[in-house]
């Protein structure tokens, strides 16, 4: 009882006897299978495995079919899940605009009662976030701005007040909404130049590797 | 090179299932039959001798209803034997718990094969199911996924939870033990 030396062809057997290859193929190990004993054996001896285990009880297909489940994307009747879905889309919408009413009446409401949060005298305010940075324009006595008390009027500005020193650029901060324009960015730059000139600050760049807790200098 | 098994309709296995996911019943039952029979066979094979039809059921309702789990990277027959398989292998398991009975399946199989065998002793077919029988369980479901249903090495390490190259040492251990049973 030898085996076949060409593998190829031996391992094509058990399909060629359960019926599973294509007519090329099948062709080429029915050509091999007669002129070698080996594999014509082996072909014998599965063809008797699978006719000894061919029959098997037969299973209601039917049976089968009306047992299995139903499946989960298969379209509903039409009367299901539309309406439900049509009232669920209108009861959306109407919160919806009663949220959008509702916020904008309180912002009227509001606006009416505190009149306009912005001071006339800020010539620009642009949002940081919650805060606002404000460039005002410095004070001089040719243009004095009037100042305001807590009810928003007007107070006359007094004479002795008015400061003479050098025009510099200044910074207040105040709650708003908006972006910062170009002339407030070339002022924060002016300012940023003279903190660099300013005696007080570092003249050499931070080490950009800090060293770490429990690392020597000399590990880096 | 190899067809596809027992064609009962023009469509392919992905065909007819996106069909009775969109509410075809009609594609289930072509599903159904185009697989039952091997599934029964297989069954069989494993040592089941009553209830076939029950497991075969079994195995299209659990497939069915985790048809979204199947990846399509194997074949669905593929899939299905791996199923059923467990599906079995589960129902063993319960009935040596509810039995409280330790002999193995083995030897229940042989006694039903050597009923069968007082018939057909001394035919050929008999005597090739004598040697099927004598194979470990393993041997034996390896064997006939090759022969009966003509799965690659690949696929039927899927099935039994193997690797490639053990199914194909499996697959010729097995055909070298038929052979010196029926020619030795």
């Amino acid at each position: 009882m030898f085996d076949c030396a060409n593998v190829e062809m031996r391992e094509l057997l058990p399909e060629l006897a359960a019926g599973t290859l294509d007519a090329a193929t099948r062709a080429l190990v029915e050509q091999h299978v007669a002129t070698c004993a080996e594999c014509a054996s082996e072909l014998e001896t599965l063809r008797l495995v699978k006719s000894a285990f061919a029959s098997a009880p037969t299973v209601d297909v039917g049976r089968i079919v009306a047992a299995l489940p139903k499946p989960a994307s298969a379209p509903r009747s039409a009367r299901g899940s539309a309406p439900v879905r049509r009232w669920m889309d209108w009861r959306v919408a109407a919160a919806l605009t009663m949220i959008t009413v509702g916020g904008l009446s309180v912002a009227v409401t509001q606006r009416l009662r505190h009149g306009n949060p912005n001071p006339p005298d800020s010539r620009v305010a642009q949002p940081l976030g919650d805060t606002t940075v404000v460039a005002r324009a410095p004070s001089t006595p040719d243009t004095p701005v009037p100042r305001k008390d807590s009810m928003g009027k007007g107070v006359p500005r007094s004479p002795t007040t008015v400061p003479a020193a050098p025009a510099k650029p200044q910074l207040a901060f105040a709650r708003g909404a908006g972006d910062i324009d170009e002339a407030s960015i070339q002022e924060l730059l002016a300012l940023l130049d003279e903190i660099d000139r300013s005696p007080v600050a570092p003249r050499a760049e931070p080490d950009p590797t800090p060293v770490l807790p429990g690392i020597k200098q000399s590990d880096r | 090179m190899v067809q596809p098994h027992e064609p009962s309709d023009e469509s392919t296995d992905l065909e007819l299932i996106a069909r009775w996911k969109a509410g075809d019943e009609r594609a289930a039952t072509s599903l159904v039959a185009r697989h039952a029979p091997a599934l029964s066979r297989f069954a069989v094979s494993l040592g089941q001798r009553t209830d076939v039809d029950e497991v075969v059921q079994d195995t299209f309702v659990r497939a069915f209803g985790s048809i979204d789990s199947f990846r399509a990277d194997s074949s669905l027959r593929t899939w299905l034997f791996t199923i059923e398989r467990r599906l079995i292998l589960d129902r063993r398991r319960a009935d040596r718990r509810r039995r409280d009975d330790t002999s193995i399946v083995e030897a229940d199989a042989a006694t039903e094969f050597d009923a069968l065998d007082n018939i057909v002793a001394e035919e050929a077919e008999g005597r090739v199911k004598k040697a099927v029988d004598r194979l470990s369980r393993l041997q034996r479901e390896v064997f006939l996924l090759r022969v009966n249903e003509g799965l690659s090495y690949k696929e039927i390490a899927e099935v039994v939870g193997s690797t490639e190259g053990a199914a194909r040492v499996h697959y010729h251990n097995a055909m070298r033990a038929v052979k010196e049973s029926l020619y030795v």
